[in-house]
């Protein structure tokens, strides 16, 4: 049998009972309608920009956030500018997907820990976008010896004490809008 | 045959139309998108609830009475902090000189049988267990007398204190019988002890610190924030004693020995100024001061006080779960949290942080044996020059530098966390410790000496924790063993 005519018979459930057909398809719209709704408040667009309030969608990195935004690099740089690679825009992307894969799982499943670390992939990303903003800064550095991270000396680029619970809750922003503000107006009348 | 059946066979003949999807297939098909939109559903309800649980306001489900005892009733208002608080009953926590396990001192080290020789604590000392306990572990305790024992020793052991002295008044509770109280006081502990029932905020319940701030010409009211999580565990975890004074109608009023300043000297020469002791050691005589927890005193001339790191912050650090941020109100050792107290600022790995922490303890422990061992014999030297017939006149400067040194070792000893609270200032008193039992040592030698004894005493064996104790019921019985050589 032909694949046209397969997909086709099932696009269409043909030869289905006709209240299996509508079910089906009810089914589906309810599954694309909360698919759109899902997008939405999770501000799954957000991911493709540079926005730095994108990391801020889930409390995880409110901390980060927070000390970034308070930080020298708060003035110059967003979080993509250090912790996503810049070396081809596929590159981006790839890291991008699979680092929030990643972290949508664990906040997911509640299983971030309280003592945020780099991870070891993360370790050559940030390092690289250090040297390329501060590359005269480091020339004579990292011709002088064993190969170090930035952070061995400078540490405290996010703060001097870090955990999710570091900033005090004044510093804390909020999470940003997910486009159902609309919804408590009712109440507010 | 039906119209549909006909269809579907024309359908089969039309390659275009495809061929007729069977029933079971259907049925998997909706199967699969049903199972779809309910993912997708729970996926969205957990943002949304995600999104929203900063948001939620503190919600209080039933308002506090001003002394409400009760942790439970607090635990209905604030269930993630009581939650945490209730994990004070696991009692099977080890470190490698704390944890929650009620560790037995003695068995571990005989050598402090001796030196408490005299006291209750040579008949049972062990490790306290969690906050949880209090209660159950102050009423099991071999220390406590029958039938009178003073009702200040339930000043912390729990909520149902506060309420008792604001009825009771405070003198009249301190001056009460124990086991008079034991009816009235059930809840261990607890939220009350520690916070305002109205706003939360943390208060001094305990009258003792807030006498003692005075003492020492402070306003505990002008403490700040950070200062009270600190404060708020000195209401306990410090050097106290009872004192006992007639006329001004004192009967074991308790009392933190802070007039002269917090540190080790200034206390001592406090206690001398009161001529206070806790107990006449019965091997050498010597009037001694029973160290009690000076965790906070000793936590005053660390690195972490210094920099304003509070107990709260290592022994019950800041928890993010989703976006509610709270206070871990389980109670314990760094060392078993390592990840969320030490590492939040030491940021190296975890395995790397405890080898650090248990050296340090390790090297303290070292010192404290040295200076046990210098002062268990510098007791058997005064008891021997004592058995040659030495008068109480030339023994009392050998018994003056013993009591000062095993106040020093105590102040160490008693100390939760092996010295790790000020690492210098344990190792600098345990030295000094060690160095006065020697001196006084020396001057018992030279008493004996001066009758003719230059050969050693002969110190009896107390290498097992019976056989300390016999040593020790000799000497409580006045007949001693003899030590001269």
């Amino acid at each position: 049998m032909d694949i046209v005519g397969r997909v086709n018979s099932i696009v269409t459930l043909a030869g289905l009972p006709r209240f299996l057909q509508i079910g089906v398809y009810s089914l589906v719209d309810a599954g694309v309608g909360l698919a759109v709704l899902l997008a939405r408040i999770a501000n799954a667009t957000s991911y493709l920009s540079d926005d730095p309030q994108t990391c801020i969608n889930c409390h995880v990195m409110t901390d980060a956030y927070a000390s970034w935004q308070r930080g020298s690099h708060g003035r110059v740089a967003v979080c993509i500018d250090c912790h996503v690679p810049h070396s081809s825009i596929v590159a981006k992307y790839a890291y991008k997907a699979r680092d929030g894969l990643k972290h949508s799982y664990v906040f997911t499943t509640r299983s971030e820990p309280q003592v945020l670390n780099l991870s070891t992939p993360a370790m050559p990303v940030v390092q690289a976008n250090c040297v390329r903003c501060h590359s005269h800064q480091v020339m004579r550095v990292a011709s002088a010896g064993p190969q170090r991270q930035c952070w061995d000396c400078h540490q405290n680029i996010h703060g001097n004490v870090r955990s999710l619970s570091a900033s005090p809750i004044e510093l804390r922003p909020g999470l940003p809008d997910a486009g159902l503000e609309w919804m408590k107006k009712g109440d507010e009348g | 045959m039906t119209a549909e059946s006909s269809q579907g066979r024309q359908a089969a003949q039309d390659p275009r139309r495809g061929s007729p999807v069977p029933l079971w297939a259907g049925v998997m098909i909706a199967g699969l998108a049903a199972m779809t939109v309910v993912l997708l559903g729970l996926l969205a309800v957990s943002i949304m609830e995600r999104r929203w649980e900063t948001q939620r306001p503190a919600l209080v489900v039933q308002p506090l009475a001003e002394w409400e005892p009760n942790s439970a009733a607090w635990g209905q208002n604030y269930p993630v902090e009581y939650e945490s608080y209730l994990r004070t009953r696991v009692t099977d926590t080890k470190t490698k000189y704390g944890g929650s396990y009620p560790r037995d001192y003695l068995e571990a080290d005989p050598y402090q049988v001796i030196l408490f020789a005299g006291y209750g604590f040579t008949a049972e000392y062990r490790q306290a267990r969690g906050h949880y306990y209090a209660i159950e572990d102050v009423t099991k305790t071999k220390r406590l007398k029958t039938p009178f024992n003073a009702a200040t020793c339930w000043t912390c052991k729990s909520t149902d204190v506060p309420r008792l002295m604001s009825q009771m008044g405070i003198k009249e509770f301190y001056a009460a019988n124990f086991h008079d109280l034991a009816k009235e006081i059930t809840h261990p502990i607890g939220c009350q002890d520690c916070h305002d029932p109205q706003t939360l905020r943390l208060r001094i319940t305990r009258p003792a610190l807030k006498e003692a701030f005075a003492a020492l010409g402070r306003d505990i009211n002008a403490a700040t924030h950070q200062e009270m999580r600190s404060l708020v565990c000195a209401q306990c975890h410090v050097e106290y004693y009872f004192r006992t004074d007639e006329k001004a109608g004192l009967k074991n009023y308790l009392i933190f020995p802070w007039g002269k300043g917090t540190t080790l000297e200034e206390i001592l020469a406090y206690y001398d100024g009161q001529n206070f002791s806790d107990y006449v050691h019965t091997v050498s005589g010597t009037r001694i001061i029973k160290a009690q927890h000076p965790d906070y005193e000793l936590y005053l001339t660390g690195i972490h006080a210094f920099r304003n790191v509070s107990c709260a912050d290592c022994h019950m650090p800041y928890h993010t779960e989703g976006g509610v941020k709270y206070t871990d109100h389980h109670v314990q050792s760094p060392l078993l949290n390592v990840a969320n107290s030490c590492a939040v600022c030491h940021r190296w790995g975890e395995d790397e942080i405890r080898t650090r922490v248990e050296s340090i303890q390790t090297k303290v422990e070292k010192a404290k044996l040295a200076a046990e061992d210098a002062l268990v014999h510098g007791h058997f030297d005064v008891a021997a020059a004592g058995q040659a017939g030495a008068s109480a006149e030339e023994l009392g400067n050998a018994r003056q530098l013993l009591r000062r040194a095993q106040f020093r070792w105590d102040f160490i000893a008693a100390n939760n966390g092996m010295g790790f609270h000020s690492p210098q200032e344990s190792m600098r008193l345990l030295g000094e410790a060690a160095n006065l039992a020697q001196q006084a040592r020396i001057d018992a030698a030279r008493v004996l000496a001066k009758r003719g004894i230059t050969a050693p005493p002969q110190y009896p064996d107390i290498s097992t924790r019976q056989k300390a104790w016999e040593v020790a019921q000799a000497f409580a019985g006045g007949q001693g063993i003899g030590l001269l050589p």
